[in-house]
């Protein structure tokens, strides 16, 4: 699968091949800080009075960078789609290599900044257990009610939600079979068909 | 096990034999527990034709009495030794605690159950259900190829009648890390049932 650049694409991008290596480096630190933390102008001032080109010009290969990595990590290009599709902005070959270069060495962080974007469901987080005899309460003095007490934490995004539950053996020995059961179900062959087709 | 001055009077009057006759007592004794056991049968005995001959007063303070120690009864888990001694002192005749007995100690462990639920407690987790799902896309990110299992743990929650739901997602290895955690709360379990 290639990444496809439009032409106001390759118009930013191409200011990258009029400088040295050591500056597109210096220019993908700068993106990747944008895409861990938002876009800073005064860091385009300061770059573009040292390189003596205007702030704009170089705002544009920033952020053109920041586009081909974001979406190229987007789409978890491999290596061979990389280079082929940035092949078309007619970079030098060692231009070309350190691009891929960057673009390996950042894409898990990228892919795990976009997850935290993506819609997420309340997750699992820890689950706590005690387990208590109730031996007496107000309205009835002589009991021997064994029960199983739950701290269930689970995560939404930022904030994180604290269920008390709690539940007797009987239930207790339930849950664990239906939940076993299901964890087993990944181990179907149906699922693992599933899964080594889906890429 | 002990009851107020009050109750006690009431006791008195539903022993004496001049007030409640004899052949009304048992059915007064099984009136009291259905009484406590079910909820529609409170006040039953308001409209009970075998209780015509008696004044209502008379049995209404009777009934309130016997329902008192029948749950007094039930809360100390008396024997049929203890609650003859205290219907002695009420000065029942032997008969009359005879038949209570008989009629008490047969309903006495549904009772017990029904006073053990009374009392508040926390969502008692009764079912769970759950959904495996292949994520494999978002419009955030592509080729995410991953399991995600959704739960649903389904809770009796004290004053409602409907079950309510917790929901959250598991990834794979979450949900090993929560299978492990209930299997080690159930080998614990079992340990302590086997000594």
């Amino acid at each position: 699968m290639l990444l496809v650049l439009e032409d106001s694409h390759k118009k930013h991008l191409a200011f990258l091949s009029q400088v040295d290596v050591d500056v597109v480096r210096e220019f993908c630190r700068i993106s990747m800080e944008f895409i861990r933390k938002g876009s800073n102008p005064k860091v385009y001032q300061s770059a573009a009075q040292k390189l003596g080109v205007e702030a704009q010009t170089v705002q544009h290969g920033v952020e053109g960078m920041m586009y081909l990595l974001s979406e190229s990590s987007k789409l978890m290009l491999s290596e061979i789609d990389f280079q082929d599709s940035i092949i078309t902005l007619g970079f030098s070959e060692e231009l070309c290599s350190l691009l891929l270069e960057l673009y390996l060495a950042n894409r898990n962080e990228i892919r795990a900044i976009l997850s935290h974007m993506s819609m997420d469901l309340p997750h699992y987080h820890s689950l706590q257990w005690r387990f208590d005899v109730q031996i007496a309460s107000r309205s009835l003095h002589h009991q021997t009610t064994p029960q199983v007490l739950l701290k269930l934490e689970t995560k939404d995004g930022e904030t994180m939600d604290t269920h008390l539950l709690q539940t007797d053996p009987v239930n207790l020995l339930h849950l664990t079979q239906v939940l076993d059961a299901a964890l087993q179900e990944m181990k179907s062959p149906y699922c693992r068909r599933i899964a080594r087709n889906i890429k | 096990m002990e009851l107020g001055a009050s109750v006690v009077e009431n006791l008195c009057l539903a022993g004496d034999t001049a007030h409640i006759p004899d052949k009304c007592f048992d059915q007064l004794a099984r009136k009291a527990c259905r009484g406590v056991l079910s909820e529609t049968d409170r006040n039953a005995i308001a409209d009970d034709p075998s209780f015509k001959a008696v004044d209502k007063a008379v049995l209404k303070a009777a009934y309130s009495g016997v329902v008192a120690l029948v749950l007094e009864a039930v809360k100390h888990d008396a024997d049929a030794n203890g609650i003859s001694h205290f219907l002695e002192e009420c000065k029942f005749t032997p008969d009359r605690i005879q038949s209570f007995n008989n009629i008490f100690l047969t309903q006495k462990p549904s009772m017990q159950i029904l006073l053990g639920s009374v009392g508040s407690c926390r969502p008692h987790i009764v079912d769970v259900d759950w959904r495996l799902d292949y994520y494999i896309k978002s419009n955030h990110m592509e080729r995410i190829n991953e399991a995600v299992y959704l739960i649903s743990l389904k809770t009796e929650v004290p004053g409602q009648t409907e079950l309510q739901e917790v929901q959250f997602s598991c990834s794979l290895e979450q949900l090993q890390d929560l299978v492990g955690k209930l299997k080690d709360a159930t080998k614990c379990l079992e340990k302590q049932a086997q000594s």
